[in-house]
C-alpha cells in the first residue's frame, strides 16, 4: 500500500461514515410492496427512493430514530425508477443527506450502501465502483462490486465521505446498480417544474 | 435529531485507499484489452509482452477474425499464436499495441489475505472487482492435466470479462491472470511464472507438447489376495476402460480390461500421477507399462505419442 494505511484508524473512519450515512436513511413501507429504503434529500421533508419501491400513493417513512412519519408519494418516474416521497416534519429539519458528484467517480473507488436488506435496519455494505456506464460524459448507471439485497432498493450508494453518488436500485449478474445522483437531481427539477405548471399529481 | 449531516472529514486513510485502488485500476487497466472472439459479450487479455497478448483459452471461442479493443479506444486485428487448453491460456499477437506492457509484481505478493483487485474489459471499459487472495498452496495440476506452479485461490466475484484479465495489487502491479475455466465457478489466479512459461513455448512451436497413451482408464480396488500374490505396490490399480484406435496403447497391445499398476518402477494408482509422468519432453521416449491382464503380470512397452491439438474454448466460465 502506497499510503502507510493502518488499520486501526479505517476502521473508525468506516463506523463513523456508516453512522453518518444511517441518520440520512430510512425505511419505506407501502402496503402491498415490503420494505424498501429511501435516502433523506433535504431538511424539509423531501425523501428520494425507488418507483419500484414507493408504488402506492402513500407510503410509511421510518427515520432511524424510529419515529414513523406518513408520506404522500408526490411523484414517480418509472423509467427512471425514481420517486418522491413528500413527509410534515412539524418544524422539525430532518438529517439530511449530503449529495456527491458521480460524475468524478473513477472504477475502483470504494462505496458504501446503506439500507435494510431483506428487512435487517440499516445495514452497511462496502465495495467498490465496478463500472460507470455513461452517456455522453454523463453517468447513467453505477455498477458496484458490493453486496445488496432487496430492501436496498431506494437507499444511498455513497462515496467514503459518505456523500451520496446514487440510489441502489437493482441488483444485475451479483453487481448492484444505482441511479446516478445526477439523474435524481433532473428527476427533482422535473417533479418540481411539473407541480407548479401542471397541477402535477401524484401517479 | 436536527440539521443537515456533515460529511466525514477529507484526507482519511478511507479516502487514500479508496484513490490508491482506483489509481491502480487506472494503470494496470491501460494494459488490460478486450477480446471479440466469442458471441455476446467480449473476453479480457493482458498486453503481457510487447505485441503478445495473453487470455484465457476457454474465453477464445474462435480461430480468426479476432479483434482486440485496447484502453484508447483503438481496435486492432489479432491472430492466435496458440493456445494451451491444460492450463486454459491462450495468446495472440498483434502487429502494434499502442498501450504499455503490464508491470509485474514479485510472486511474495500473492499471499493469503493480500488486498487484490480482479480487472476486466468486457467492451470499452475497464472493470473491477474487490477480494482477498484466499488460499496459496504449491504446484498443482488441472484437469486436463497443466501444471501450474502456485494454487492461487481468490475470494472474489467473478464478473463477464474476469477470465483474461490481470489479479493486481493496490500498487497496480500484475499478480496473475484470472480465470474461472478452471475449476467449476471458484475463481482462480495463474502465477505470472506459468504464463511466461506457456507463453514461451506457445510463442516457439505454437503449442505446449504434452504425452499421450491414448488410453482412458479408472482407478480400481484390488482384490487383497491378487495383490498378495502378484506382490504389488498398493491396492489401487488404474483399469483401462477405452484405448484410441491406432494410438500410442492401441498399438503396444493394451486392451480395455487391463489394469496398469506402474510405469517402470513408479506404481500409479490416480491418473494424474500418471499425467504427471506424460510431460511434453517424454514425447517419443518408451516406457515400461506393468498390467494384470486376466489375474496375470504383463509387461507392454508402450511409444509415449503426442497429445493431439485440442479445439476451440468451451462456453464454460466468464
Amino acid at each position: 500500500m502506497t499510503s502507510g494505511l493502518h488499520v486501526e484508524p479505517l476502521g473508525r473512519e468506516l463506523a463513523d461514515v456508516a453512522a453518518v450515512l444511517r441518520r440520512s436513511t430510512v425505511e419505506v413501507r407501502t402496503r402491498g410492496t415490503g420494505v424498501g429504503s429511501g435516502i433523506v434529500w433535504d431538511t424539509t421533508g423531501t425523501i428520494v427512493t425507488n418507483a419500484h419501491v414507493a408504488r402506492a400513493d402513500h407510503a410509511t417513512v421510518v427515520l432511524s430514530d424510529g419515529r414513523e412519519l406518513a408520506g404522500v408519494v408526490t411523484a414517480r418516474d418509472p423509467r427512471r425508477d425514481l420517486a418522491l416521497i413528500t413527509v410534515d416534519v412539524a418544524g422539525t429539519p430532518l438529517p439530511a443527506a449530503i449529495v456527491g458528484h458521480p460524475t468524478d467517480l473513477r472504477t475502483g473507488d470504494l462505496v458504501l450502501a446503506l439500507g435494510n436488506p431483506l428487512g435487517i435496519t440499516g445495514a452497511l455494505a462496502m465495495g467498490i465502483v465496478h463500472v460507470v456506464e455513461r452517456r455522453r460524459g454523463a453517468p447513467r448507471w453505477i455498477r458496484a462490486d458490493i453486496r445488496l439485497a432487496p430492501g436496498n432498493s431506494g437507499g444511498p450508494l455513497a462515496d467514503v465521505r459518505g456523500r451520496v453518488i446514487g440510489v441502489n436500485t437493482l441488483i444485475a449478474n451479483g453487481l448492484g446498480v444505482a441511479v446516478p445522483a445526477t439523474t435524481v437531481l433532473r428527476f427533482l427539477a422535473d417533479a418540481s417544474h411539473s407541480r407548479r405548471g401542471t397541477g402535477y399529481r401524484a401517479a | 435529531m436536527a440539521g443537515p449531516t456533515t460529511t466525514t472529514p477529507a484526507g482519511g486513510v478511507l479516502e487514500s485507499l479508496s484513490n490508491d485502488l482506483a489509481g491502480a485500476v487506472e494503470r494496470a487497466g491501460q494494459s488490460v484489452v478486450a477480446i471479440h472472439a466469442r458471441r455476446r459479450i467480449p473476453a479480457s487479455g493482458i498486453h503481457w509482452r510487447p505485441g503478445t497478448i495473453v487470455a484465457a483459452h476457454h474465453t477464445i471461442q474462435r480461430d480468426e477474425e479476432i479483434t482486440i479493443s485496447l484502453a484508447d479506444g483503438s481496435s486492432v486485428a489479432a491472430t492466435l499464436a496458440g493456445r494451451d487448453p491444460t492450463t486454459d491460456l491462450a495468446v495472440l499477437k498483434v502487429d502494434e499495441a499502442k498501450v504499455p506492457i503490464a508491470s509485474f509484481a514479485d510472486a511474495s505478493g500473492v499471499r493469503v489475505g493480500a488486498l487484490v483487485l480482479a480487472l476486466g474489459r468486457p467492451g470499452a471499459a475497464i472493470t473491477a472487482s474487490m477480494g482477498v487472495v484466499s488460499a496459496v498452496g504449491g504446484e498443482w495440476r488441472t484437469w486436463h492435466g497443466g501444471t501450474i506452479d502456485r494454487f492461487v485461490r481468490l475470494d472474489i466475484s467473478i464478473y463477464d470479462g474476469f477470465s483474461g484479465g490481470p489479479l493486481i495489487d493496490a500498487g497496480g502491479r500484475v499478480l496473475g491472470l484470472n480465470t474461472s475455466g478452471l475449476s467449476r465457478g471458484a475463481a482462480l489466479s495463474i502465477p505470472i511464472a506459468t504464463v511466461n512459461r506457456v507463453v514461451d513455448q506457445l510463442l516457439a512451436s505454437g503449442r505446449v507438447s504434452r504425452g499421450y497413451l491414448g488410453l482412458g482408464m479408472q482407478a480400481v480396488r484390488l482384490p487383497a489376495a491378487l495383490v498378495e500374490r502378484l506382490s504389488l505396490p498398493n491396492d489401487i490399480g488404474l483399469m483401462i476402460v477405452s484405448a484410441e484406435p491406432g494410438g500410442p496403447g492401441d498399438s503396444a497391445g493394451v486392451l480395455i480390461g487391463d489394469i496398469l499398476t506402474a510405469i517402470g518402477t513408479t506404481p500409479v494408482a490416480d491418473p494424474s500421477e500418471l499425467l504427471a509422468l506424460l510431460g511434453g519432453d517424454q514425447v517419443g521416449k518408451t516406457i515400461e507399462a506393468k498390467l494384470i491382464r486376466a489375474g496375470e503380470p504383463k509387461s507392454v512397452t508402450i511409444t509415449i505419442g503426442e497429445r493431439p491439438p485440442q479445439a476451440r474454448g468451451s462456453r464454460r466460465g466468464r
